[in-house]
């Protein structure tokens, strides 16, 4: 699991929010599809990922609905909210814009100073 | 935010749904890991394990996941509420003397809440109430201090006070309606046309009174209540332009009021227009208020008092320019004074109601100490289980919010008790007369006072649950768990808290006491106070004859003397007489006299006298005592020479030093012709007219009734027996004199005068019940502390004993300790009687803030009972047994 990042604090809520936008998914999807979607590259530790769904879904950011899953058993879904997408809008905008300053600031050469 | 509430409510309120779908969901995510591992190549038990392992503790995640809806805060309240539950219930007796103790408190707060709620917190009953305002004439160097207003004032003032949006006058009465025969009496107000606008409620049906009717000639018009209009026209919506017979005329109902309609303390159920005549209206009627027409006002939105008051003192000051009496007036302090409404209609009995309300609010304190001291007392019982609690990790927190639960929860208890005492307490208030209070018609229970009461026990909960956590966590926690005993030792500090909680408690029951006494000795004083007249054996009855059956005063007069003549040989009946109005009725006007011969000295300005017009034997039958001359008998009525009657009052004021007999005086405030001069044939004893504290002597003229009538009189009767028994006869006399006169506001003049005392009497009750509470909770306290103390030195008691000690010395050593605290706090409660008093002055009669009799006596009593509170636990500390004492614990 060597390359494997630490989650930055704030940042679970967010992979939730993107991959439950893609597709409905039950809580043990939303852990496969997070580990797809960071191409492995993120951990998701199992024990805070469904406070973290009951946290969104007691937001409104999340709504939940039990459902069939693949293989026939009773599960519980969640879909995004109206609200959880504007959120997921403005939380991805915020990530790109301290993401490019980070990476400006990290990546100046002396020349530049 | 509401979507959150909503989540949480539904979460809350389908729980189990809540619970079972959290574990489903849960089993579901393993289950699948665990296919996924297997598939993927482990075996199924390696694989079982691990997916549970990576979840971590399910009871950890179903914590979070709780919480993240926050449910855990529920979670917790519902377990500390059964744990608080369980500690109460295993101490009955701490339980029931802490519930008793709050419901008492609140009890009695929430009965004088009720009161100071519905007289002076809670506004009329009309839109922008704050700018009602009403207006008086006052000549306070004549004596007059309150003489209502004129017509010609109303007629003056309206529309010419720029800060008035809208000026109204009213009047009082009673009428007597219904077809002959089945007549009823009932009380009615007569107004201006814009009464209703200024009080901006009108008639929710028809219409309000018209300028043109105004008149007599056209005033046979009516406005009903909602509860007249139910009860005598069955609620008939076509109630408009039906006919009623008042005082024997036809009235066309106009309009009917909005249910709950209620001008002040008024109970009329009947509007009539305000009629006056041209004349009336004049400015020589200036000054005729009598206090029988009150005036109101409504001030525009951006006036204030002060305008209005500037704007009225120089119309005044205008209008008085070309008025003979002019002089007259202003030296006899002419003001016309503008006050709001709500508090004039209420000052008199506001610092009495505000006093109730610290004597009640001393008693919660009292309560509150109490239970504090209790409280202590056994959260230090528990200091051991707290500390060990607290080592296993119990947050500070934690146990805070246990402490508030438990306390909030007696309280809220307490609280609910307190209802129903406060319920049983507005029903005795009822019985003390308090309905009759300005406004009290409003007092009652209702869903204000019951949220009062639950934000009360709420407030009162957190407030005690303060001392205990503080006092709780602050103990060092290995020393507490090192100490051998169960209960831990208590620290010097909250022992030192104890007591002076009961230093405090002795001193405000202290002062609650010597305020009871103060207001007790001052009733007693007002009571010592003569009537000037024997007041026994004497029956009073009010009578009012309409204007059209007795339109002038010799059919007013042939009336008395029918009556008169039809009583002569009833048995029972001594002496009967008639006057316009009987001391203490409430209702005696003043009015001005000029005395032949008298010249005003500088700054002496004309006074108001009480002016009677009596028939009869009225000075034989109410008792008056003859100083010198003779009694007014019933031919003065009939006879051409004009006599009257003064009382020494009187006399002495204008002739200190000669007789009073055979000088002569006129009605008015000018002298007349000769021939309407009255000659003084007598003088009577004075008498307290408007009420035993009357202070100011203001002399009183009795003229014979054909000189001074009015539609109303109050009949007296001498009594050989009990004066009520004579009130059948009474009533049937008059009804065979003329069958549609009823006789209204029968009572003996004992029973007058002691109604009048309400306003002191049912304080001076109250108060005194209040000092018993206190009393009792005083002793209950220093008891538990007491106790307390005795069973913590068990111990060391124990080995003084074994070592030599006598019961004796034990006792008196605890005996030292009460007596001490009891020092103490009877010092603090001199101080605080003190300042009590002064406080009261307002409300006491002839009494100093500091009374030797009253302190002494206040602090016998604390003594007695606080000492009596020690003796059952030094006893106990002077009989404990060396050997058991040791061989405990």
């Amino acid at each position: 699991m060597g390359k494997t990042a630490e989650l930055l604090p704030g940042t679970l809520d967010m992979l939730i929010l993107k991959a439950v936008s893609l597709k409905p998914l039950h809580g043990y999807g939303v852990l496969l599809r997070i580990r797809q979607i960071s191409r492995d590259a993120l951990e998701i530790p199992q024990g805070s990922l469904y406070p973290a769904l009951y946290r969104l879904e007691h937001h409104d950011l999340i709504a939940a609905e039990w459902g069939q899953s693949e293989n026939n058993r009773r599960a519980k879904y969640y879909t995004l909210t109206a609200a959880g997408r504007r959120r997921l809008r403005e939380e991805t905008a915020g990530w790109n814009r301290l993401a490019s300053a980070m990476a400006a600031a990290l990546n100046t050469t002396s020349e530049e100073v | 935010m509401f979507k959150r509430f909503r989540s949480l409510f539904r979460a809350l309120t389908r729980r189990s749904d809540f619970e079972d779908g959290m574990t489903e969901e849960l089993r579901f995510h393993i289950e699948e890991y665990t296919d996924d591992l297997v598939r993927s190549g482990m075996s199924q038990g390696k694989a079982a394990r691990l997916a549970r392992m990576e979840l971590g503790s399910l009871t950890n995640v179903k914590g979070d996941c709780r919480e993240a809806f926050g449910l855990h805060l529920f979670d917790e309240f519902r377990r500390e509420l059964h744990y608080a539950i369980r500690l109460l219930r295993k101490t009955p007796g701490f339980t029931a003397t802490a519930l008793l103790t709050l419901a008492v408190c609140f009890g009695a707060n929430l009965t004088i809440f009720a009161v100071i709620d519905s007289v002076l917190l809670r506004p009329l009953p009309f839109p922008e109430p704050g700018q009602l305002v009403t207006l008086f004439n006052t000549y306070p160097r004549a004596g007059v201090e309150r003489d209502g207003s004129s017509l010609t004032n109303y007629y003056e003032r309206r529309d010419h006070i720029p800060a008035f949006a809208s000026l109204a006058i009213y009047r009082y009465g009673t009428a007597i309606v219904g077809e002959a025969g089945s007549t009823e009496r009932e009380q009615i107000t007569q107004v201006s046309p814009d009464f209703f606008s200024t009080l901006r409620l009108g008639p929710v049906m028809g219409r309000t009174f018209a300028e043109e009717e105004t008149t007599y000639q056209t005033n046979s018009v009516a406005i009903l209540s909602d509860t007249y209009w139910r009860q005598h026209y069955n609620a008939d919506p076509n109630v408009i332009g039906r006919q009623l017979r008042v005082d024997g005329r036809p009235k066309t109902v106009i309009g009917v009021l909005p249910p709950g309609f209620s001008f002040l303390s008024s109970e009329a159920r009947l509007y009539f227009p305000l009629a006056s005549r041209p004349q009336d209206r004049m400015p020589l009627e200036r000054h005729s208020g009598g206090n029988v027409i009150q005036m109101i006002a409504r001030l525009k939105p951006q006036a204030t008092l002060l305008e209005a008051q500037s704007q009225i003192d120089a119309q005044n000051a205008t209008l008085e320019l070309d008025d003979p009496q002019a002089k007259m007036m202003a030296d006899a302090g002419f003001r016309s004074l503008v006050v709001p409404l709500h508090a004039d209609h209420v000052a008199a009995i506001r610092p009495t109601l505000l006093l109730l309300e610290a004597g009640v609010l001393v008693l919660l304190l009292i309560g509150a100490v109490n239970l504090v001291n209790l409280l202590l007392i056994r959260s230090s019982g528990r200091i051991k289980e707290l500390a060990v609690r607290q080592a296993l990790g119990a947050s500070r927190g934690y146990v805070i919010s246990e402490t508030a639960v438990e306390t909030t929860l007696l309280t809220l208890v307490g609280g609910l008790l307190g209802l129903a005492v406060g319920a049983g307490g507005i029903r005795l208030l009822a019985a003390l007369g308090y309905d009759r209070l300005p406004l009290g018609a409003r007092i009652a229970f209702d869903m204000r006072l019951a949220l009062v009461a639950l934000v009360g026990a709420i407030v009162m909960g957190v407030v005690l649950a303060a001392p205990i956590a503080w006092f709780s966590l602050r103990r060092h926690l290995g020393t507490t768990l090192q100490t051998e005993s169960r209960g831990g030792t208590s620290g010097r500090s909250a022992q030192i808290l104890r007591h002076s909680f009961i230093v405090s408690q002795i001193a405000l029951a202290f002062i609650l006491l010597a305020g009871a006494g103060l207001l007790g000795l001052s009733l007693e004083r007002v009571m010592a106070v003569s009537p000037g007249f024997q007041s026994d054996h004497v029956l009073t009855g009010q009578i009012s004859l309409s204007g059209k059956s007795y339109p002038d005063a010799a059919a007013r007069l042939a009336f008395i003397e029918n009556l008169m003549d039809k009583t002569a040989h009833l048995p029972g009946m001594l002496f009967r007489g008639v006057v316009n109005n009987v001391p203490f009725s409430g209702n005696s006007g003043k009015s001005a006299a000029t005395v032949e011969g008298h010249i005003l000295r500088p700054g002496e300005s004309a006074r108001g006298h009480y002016s009677y017009g009596v028939a009869g034997d009225y000075f034989q039958a109410m008792g008056f005592s003859l100083r010198a001359g003779r009694f007014l008998t019933a031919a003065d009525s009939r006879r051409p020479e004009r006599v009257c009657v003064v009382d020494e009052d009187f006399a002495q004021y204008y002739w200190p030093k000669t007789s009073a007999i055979g000088q002569r005086l006129w009605e008015g405030s000018q002298q007349g012709k000769d021939l309407e001069a009255f000659t003084i044939v007598g003088v009577v004893g004075g008498v307290k007219q408007a009420g035993l504290t009357e202070d100011q002597a203001q002399g009183a003229i009795y003229y014979p009734y054909i000189f001074r009538t009015d539609d109303k009189m109050f009949v007296a009767v001498r009594a050989s027996l009990a004066p009520e028994s004579l009130a059948l006869t009474l009533e049937k006399v008059v009804r065979q004199v003329d069958a549609d006169v009823p006789v209204n506001d029968l009572r003996s003049m004992e029973t007058r005068i002691a109604d009048s005392l309400v306003a002191r009497r049912s304080p001076a009750l109250l108060a005194g019940l209040f000092s018993g509470i206190a009393l009792l909770l005083t002793a209950i306290g220093t008891y538990g502390v007491l106790s307390y103390a005795v069973a913590q030195r068990r111990r060391e008691i124990g080995v003084r004993m074994a070592l030599g000690a006598q019961p004796g010395q034990i006792r008196r050593q605890f005996f030292s300790l009460a007596l001490r605290m009891l020092a103490g706090g009877t010092l603090l409660g001199l101080l605080g009687a003190w300042l009590a008093g002064r406080a009261m002055q307002t409300v006491l009669f002839h009494v100093p803030p500091l009374n030797l009799a009253i302190l002494a006596g206040a602090a016998c009593v604390t003594a007695v009972v606080s000492l009596a509170a020690c003796l059952l636990p030094s006893e106990r500390a002077a009989r404990i047994s060396p050997m058991e004492a040791l061989a405990e614990d």
